[in-house]
């Protein structure tokens, strides 16, 4: 209870630091990847370093980039239509209470519906081809794109609004000024969860769906039992993932600085 | 402006839009329902049938129990990996709450893991789990498990610094301050991950079943999809609805029921 | 009762300096005293009556109850707090109860305790509300049931009546007082108010900040009981003198701080 140090020595404290203890758990889960892998892993289980050495063949064959552009292809329309669709159906939703109140059922439901059980339709109505990825990317997107700007426009604090007005500002001028700079850290938030969402569907389009593209090299190494091959892949589409969505947060704050974290934890699901 | 209206103006549009905005959803679905039927008959195409096919084809369905069966396979996924991950959830994010090094050690991955796409996991369950139930309750706990860790590790960093110190004062040992203080200061925001948990547990569920393909809801559904029968994919698709929403209305209910001490003005804003 | 000497620590301020909270302080509280701690904010008094409950730890001195040296938490200590820290989940009987049942007390005896000490702060009939359904004032009437419920051989409080309004807070006191007289114990109670210090005190420590000493200790020689009239007391010649005294000292200590204006306050 007494007398203690207030200062460790630094050594101890470099020890001590979160990022010894984020490199420590990636250690031990390679190497408890490594050891399981190479005594009971089989055909099926590869180790780690096979794996790494796998992952970084990949980087060197054709096939692989093709598959990854192929695949970005229905990403990035898809995810131009939900944003282009979202942002100002929700701003629409934000700003008309009986708008909002009439679609509030249908986004609640949409929120909570697996859209991948829609695939089947999809496929029986346009096919196989790049639209049908576009569009289940889109509807994977476009409902948080649209729930998040509607929450961003309603929180808009109503003493700004008054504020606005009272200077004698036209409806116009209220948007530009007010609306639309109060409800731009929430667009963002949509934005980026919403990406997020994009790249879950790419991701589901192509296991469930479409066996071409990243999805395709997937099936393809798995029916060939190139185990490392498919943990490559695997490890390959993750890290897209985590790239997209940590450029989303950085532009997230770069254009709204401001945003603060909880009104984020609010609105994403 | 405002001291001019008598005071019980401010209160009284709170109450007003909830006692409304039930039947106004009723109306908003029945007339989603209308325009479904008159849309499905005028298209006259198989992928988008009316809802009374729609509704007949869920009747026959259910009756020769296809639905009830694979429903049943369905809802013991879900049960059994919601459960696994409710449990990983309130260990994990505790123990990530409480202790710095515990979320030093886990924070970034299990962030990462949050947004990842869950379903890339689902081909390493199938290669090492094989093509049965584990593989299936593997994917839901991905899905679902995530968001209870994060909700929980918030919610247990926030209990107010002085109920921790009050119940030092009284002598209360890391369980007792954990079980009977933490945990529950913790509740309201805890339950809010939960929901969401469950939420994308029934997602997990069935894309899951869809990409194991030999049991419960998913199976059926990818199975009438490639017999180009679109009344059963969306007959089924009600059905997942339907789980989904009473899932999630489960999780409100046990909330309301732990968290009835929250004061009403508190629980608005979240 | 309460033995402190050498007592000090030093924080780690926000811009990374070193802020000296407590700069050596002695003091003895005697057996049974009603001892009030009163000082301009910053001065460390919350810090040392932490130190006291063992929430706080400290970097040199020693502080001992009834000869045993603190070393942490203990239940011949409770405390009172500012801010009330009821559980807003449980009922004004669990909350009471809370110190109890942490203690292994079985649940007959712990709910009969608590129901009594409910009635001594004026709530029965209220065992059954949760926090949020009552006033300030009936929070902090349940905190100090809370705290008087394990039978404490000494009482600290944190400035208990600082977030209740003025007319709330005088009958809080004047029940303290009651309370207190008809069952005495050792307390040390933390203040910003002099009236208050003075009211309830047997002596009065006036403390200085940056670093947090004693400055003066006063003492109130001010008839026993005090509850039975509590206006009387306050035009009384050496109450209106105290407080005079008082002020004077704190307002001396507050330019002082305004000639050093760069230091930054700490609790």
């Amino acid at each position: 209870m007494t007398a203690y140090p207030t200062r460790a020595p630094r050594w101890k404290r470099v020890l001590d630091s979160d990022r010894s203890y984020r490199l420590l758990t990636f250690a031990v889960f390679a190497a408890v990847w490594e050891v399981y892998g190479t005594f009971w892993g089989g055909l099926l289980i590869p180790t780690f370093t096979e794996t790494a050495a796998a992952f970084a063949d990949l980087l060197r064959t054709a096939a692989f980039w093709d598959a990854l552009w192929v695949s970005n292809q229905a990403l990035l329309l898809g995810f131009a239509c939900a944003v282009a669709v979202g942002v100002p159906l929700g701003v629409l939703l934000g700003r008309f209470r009986l708008l909002e109140r009439l679609t509030d059922v249908y986004l609640n439901i949409l929120l909570v519906t697996p859209m991948a059980a829609i695939i089947p339709l999809l496929i029986m109505s346009v096919g196989f081809g790049l639209l049908s990825r576009v569009i289940l990317v889109a509807l994977f997107a476009v409902v948080m794109v649209v729930v998040n700007v509607r929450t961003g426009v309603r929180q808009v604090d109503p003493g700004l609004i008054q504020m606005a007005r009272s200077f004698g500002a036209s409806e116009r001028q209220l948007w530009r000024d007010v609306l639309i700079p109060g409800a731009l850290p929430a667009i963002m938030t949509g934005i980026r969860l919403g990406l997020g969402r994009a790249v879950t569907g790419m991701v589901i389009v192509e296991l469930l769906m479409v066996s071409l593209a990243l999805g395709g090299l997937i099936l393809q190494f798995r029916g060939t039992f190139n185990a490392a091959g498919l943990y490559a892949v695997i490890a390959a589409v993750l890290i897209e993932s985590l790239l997209l969505i940590a450029l989303a947060q950085r532009l997230e704050r770069l254009i709204a600085p401001w945003a603060s974290t909880h009104q984020q934890g609010k609105a994403r699901r | 402006m405002s001291a001019l209206a008598p005071p019980r103006a401010r209160t009284a549009p709170r109450f007003e839009p909830r006692a409304r905005r039930l039947p106004l959803g009723l109306v908003s679905l029945a007339a989603g329902a209308v325009l479904w039927e008159v849309v499905g008959r005028a298209a006259g195409v198989p992928f988008f049938p009316p809802l009374s096919e729609v509704v007949a084809t869920l009747a026959a369905m259910t009756a020769n129990g296809e639905i009830l069966g694979n429903l049943l396979v369905s809802l013991g996924n879900l049960a059994l990996g919601f459960a696994v991950s409710l449990a990983a959830g309130l260990v994990v994010g505790t123990a990530m709450g409480r202790y710095r090094r515990v979320k030093a050690a886990l924070g970034v991955y299990v962030y990462a893991l949050l947004t990842a796409p869950a379903l890339v996991f689902a081909p390493i369950f199938f290669s090492v789990l094989g093509p049965g139930q584990s593989s299936i309750v593997a994917v839901v706990f991905m899905y679902s498990a995530f968001i209870m860790i994060v909700t929980t590790a918030d919610a247990v960093e926030q209990v107010p610094a002085h109920l921790v110190e009050m119940a030092r004062s009284y002598g209360a040992n890391e369980w007792q301050l954990v079980t009977r203080v933490i945990l529950p200061a913790a509740s309201p925001t805890i339950l809010a991950g939960v929901r969401l948990g469950m939420g994308r547990a029934v997602t997990g569920m069935i894309n899951g079943e869809m990409f194991i393909a030999v049991t419960g809801l998913g199976r059926i559904v990818t199975q009438a999809g490639k017999s180009f029968d679109g009344a059963a994919v969306l007959a089924i698709l009600l059905v997942v609805i339907a789980v989904a929403l009473a899932s999630v209305a489960l999780v409100q209910f046990v909330d309301r029921r732990l968290t009835g001490w929250v004061p009403d003005t508190a629980k608005e804003s979240r | 009762m309460i033995e402190i000497s050498g007592l000090r620590k030093t924080f780690t301020g926000q811009d990374g300096a070193p802020v000296q909270a407590l700069g050596g302080v002695d003091l003895t509280v005697r057996d049974d005293e009603f001892l009030t701690v009163l000082g301009p904010s910053g001065c460390g008094k919350t810090t040392m009556l932490k130190m006291i409950a063992g929430l706080q730890t400290w970097d040199a001195g020693e502080i001992t109850v009834g000869g045993r040296p603190v070393r942490g938490p203990g239940p011949d200590r409770s405390m009172v707090f500012q801010n009330f820290a009821l559980l807003p989940w449980a009922t004004v009987l669990d909350n009471v109860a809370f110190g109890l049942r942490l203690k292994g007390v079985g649940k007959a005896e712990r709910t009969e305790r608590a129901r009594d000490l409910i009635a001594k702060v004026g709530l029965a009939g209220f065992e059954s509300k949760r926090p949020g359904e009552l006033s300030g004032g009936m929070q902090q009437r349940v905190g100090i049931a809370r705290a008087l419920a394990v039978e404490p051989q000494v009482l600290l409080m944190d400035e208990p009546f600082g977030a209740v309004d003025e007319q709330t807070r005088r009958l809080l006191q004047e029940e303290l007082l009651a309370i207190w007289e008809a069952n005495r114990l050792t307390v040390v109670f933390i203040t910003h108010s002099m009236e208050e210090a003075v009211l309830l005190g047997d002596r009065v420590v006036l403390m200085s900040a940056r670093p947090g000493q004693i400055a003066e200790i006063v003492d109130v020689p001010l008839d026993r009981p005090r509850s039975s009239d509590v206006g009387g007391l306050e035009r009384s010649r050496e109450y209106v003198e105290i407080t005079a005294h008082l002020w004077d000292r704190l307002r001396d200590m507050h330019e002082e701080h305004r000639a050093a204006p760069s230091e930054q306050a700490v609790r």
